[in-house]
């Protein structure tokens, strides 16, 4: 227990050095946020030719370890037990404080996950340092190494830059769905310290009966999504969106009334409430481009908006508007795609054939 | 066995009136409406329940500046046995730190704590940080995103949402549960309540009663500073637009770009 104890100043911020990232494991996998970690992580790191230490906490963890160190890790530092299987406050918490007073990060980023969140502010407590949350922006300052740490507020209208000079670990959680997945890039030196360790009675107070997964629709990871707003009109129209969605290689999106009038589940979200998305391609098939929605897809890196209205605000959003009823473009928009795809399929494949 | 139950609440703008200065880029608060944050409301009705299950007492700690009294009133006329308005100028500019120091250093004053309800987040800060700090610096288990709760011979039952699924889990007290937004209906204060929860009145405490030193509350305890803040620039898109015939244009167009490639289709 901290106990009730102010957030100290440390005397020689040079005394910490390093990037630590918290990679979130679930049933033994990396969750894509692990990923999203290390790339943000790694960039500041390599910047400032620090390292970056990849924290891993789970049963068994060399082969999550391994792949940390392909993503460009320095140093996993890693803790083993059945007892750490699943996230559980207490232990985490402990286990991880002790690193960081020992290794002395200067930085240490953690996903704002509701795992994520629910840690770091303990860490942070107990570390007596400072935590800047959800950050959708991140940088550090060559010369002083300070992190930047930026945030939206006021309903996403600003963005706040948060600094923490005097205290460290200068922590942050990162917005799931933000920071891309990094490629591949391996570390001249890696190093992976795992050890078994034992968790402490009084640790283990909290006991988890019951996991009930729901059947879940990753969005954050499709190349491609077709979302549809109340401008479907009714529940049938997704039928024609999930055809071009499966036409196209992409996943079904959706508004949140489109959700909350059972017109297709809640998993397939999208905004404040729902996902953050970030595809290749974006369609909004009859979405007005409310901010709580906009705020989920706006990353996208090509936006086509389907509306009726020329004037939606989801048209300030978009590279491309078809403006028009759904029920005529979504159909011309299938046989277009399906007559353009014969016409170059065949072309296409003895291009790829003749490049492998 | 009766529970003392506390309730972490902070008053918060409206967000539907949020007005933002065009010089400072701060918060406008004097053209802002003052509201109880809307998890903080499904955190109370959770520790109401509770109460009027298993008895006991529910006391609602909130630190804030002096016009937060009506959030005080409104806990009490909906049902809360005590409202503490921690409130000082030495409190002002907190950021988690030392709000979280501030709230759980007036909570341990009291005499018994067996849980702990604060709100999933507040709709100003967003952080959702205050009420694991509070449970970290009074050494207590915690249980964040729960949607509901059970109490049975010492263990809280709780069921916590993740995003891909839901946690059933059991933890004896003394814990520290935040509520999701709407994991409930709040119960309505009545005209009688309210007359009665004026009459009864809140306590306030200062800086003084907690015995900290003011350095460790406020801006000067924030670990965090804002150094600016600036509109979120959205990035230009060219809005490039068709009609219904020019559909084959638009398709060729995605396909050149790379927004669709032939080898992804099914
Ligand atoms: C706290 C909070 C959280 C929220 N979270 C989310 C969230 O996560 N995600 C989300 O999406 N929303 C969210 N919302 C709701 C949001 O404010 C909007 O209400 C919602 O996004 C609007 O959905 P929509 O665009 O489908 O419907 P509408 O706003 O009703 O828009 C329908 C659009 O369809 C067009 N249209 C109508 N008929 C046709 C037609 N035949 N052909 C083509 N176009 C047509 C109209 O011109 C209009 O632009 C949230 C709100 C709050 C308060
Ligand atoms: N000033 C405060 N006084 C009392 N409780 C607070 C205060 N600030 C935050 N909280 C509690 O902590 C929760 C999370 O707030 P935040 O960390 O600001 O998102 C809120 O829903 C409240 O229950």
């Amino acid at each position: 227990m901290t106990g009730l104890k102010n957030a100290k100043a440390v005397e020689n911020t040079d005394d910490y050095r390093n990037v630590f990232v918290f990679l979130e494991v679930r049933e033994g996998k990396f969750l894509r946020s692990a990923l999203e970690m290390i790339g943000v992580g790694r960039d500041i790191a390599r910047k400032v030719n620090e390292k970056l230490v990849c924290l891993i906490l789970g049963n068994n963890i060399s082969k999550l370890a391994d792949e940390a160190v392909e993503y460009g890790a320095d140093l996993v530092l890693g803790a083993e037990s059945p007892d750490l299987e699943e996230f559980r406050t207490l232990p985490y918490t402990s286990i991880v404080s002790d690193w960081v007073l020992k290794e002395k990060p200067n930085i240490f980023l953690i996903p704002a996950s509701r795992n994520g969140r629910d840690l770091a502010s303990r860490i942070a407590v107990k570390c007596q340092a400072g935590v800047t949350a959800d950050c959708t922006e991140l940088d550090i300052e060559h010369d002083t190494r300070i992190l930047s740490a930026n945030r939206p507020t006021y309903g996403e209208s600003m963005l706040a830059e948060i600094l923490c000079r005097k205290h460290r670990p200068q922590m942050a959680t990162a917005r799931p769905g933000i920071f891309k997945v990094p490629e591949k890039s391996r570390s001249e030196n890696p190093e992976i310290r795992i050890s078994k360790v034992k968790v402490d009675k009084s640790l283990k107070t909290k006991e988890i009966i019951e996991f009930r997964k729901k059947e879940k629709v990753d969005l954050s990871a499709a190349k491609i999504i077709v979302s549809g707003g109340l401008g479907l009109g009714k529940a049938e129209g997704f039928k024609a969106l999930e055809k071009l969605a499966k036409t196209i290689g992409g996943e079904v999106g959706a508004s949140r009334p489109a959700a909350d009038l059972g017109w297709i589940s809640r998993d397939h979200q999208v905004g404040q409430t729902g996902q953050t998305v970030r595809p290749r391609l974006y369609i909004a098939a009859g979405i007005s481009g409310k901010i709580q929605h906009i705020m989920g897809m706006k990353n996208s890196e090509n936006i086509l908006a389907i509306n009726i209205d020329p004037n939606a605000e989801i048209v300030t959003y978009s590279d491309y508007v078809i403006v028009g009823d759904v029920k005529d473009v979504i159909p011309r928009l299938q046989k277009e795609i399906d007559s353009y795809r014969k016409e170059h399929s065949g072309k296409k494949e003895s291009k790829i054939a003749s490049a492998s | 066995m009766a529970l003392e139950i506390v309730v972490m609440v902070k008053q918060v703008p409206d967000s539907q009136e949020v007005v933002i200065d065009p010089v400072t880029m701060n918060l406008n608060r004097s053209l802002t409406r003052n509201v109880t944050n809307k998890a903080d409301e499904n955190a109370l009705e959770a520790a109401l329940q509770l109460r009027d299950e298993v008895g006991g007492h529910v006391t609602v700690v909130s630190m804030g500046p002096p016009q937060a009294e009506s959030t005080m009133i409104e806990c009490l006329a909906r049902g809360a046995d005590r409202a503490i308005l921690v409130s000082d100028r030495f409190f002002g500019g907190a950021d988690t730190y030392p709000t979280g120091l501030t709230v759980a250093s007036a909570i341990s004053k009291l005499e018994k704590v067996d849980v702990i309800f604060a709100g999933e987040e507040s709709s100003d800060s967003s952080t959702g940080h205050v009420g694991p700090g509070v449970a970290e610096f009074l050494g207590m288990e915690q249980a964040t995103y729960v949607s509901s709760v059970k109490y049975a011979d010492g263990f809280i039952i709780a069921e916590r949402e993740l995003e891909d699924g839901t946690e059933v889990i059991k933890m004896p007290t003394p814990v520290l549960l935040t509520i999701l937004l709407n994991a409930n209906v709040p119960r309505r204060q009545t005209l009688k309540r309210k007359i009665a929860a004026t009459k009864q009145g809140y306590e306030v405490w200062n800086l003084e009663k907690l015995g900290m030193p003011p350095e460790w509350v406020g801006v000067r305890g924030s670990p965090t500073i804002v150094r600016k803040m600036r509109p979120i620039k959205e990035k230009e898109r060219a809005a490039k637009r068709f009609e219904i015939d020019q559909i084959p244009d638009l398709v060729r167009e995605l396909f050149e770009i790379g927004a669709l490639k032939l080898e992804e289709m099914q």
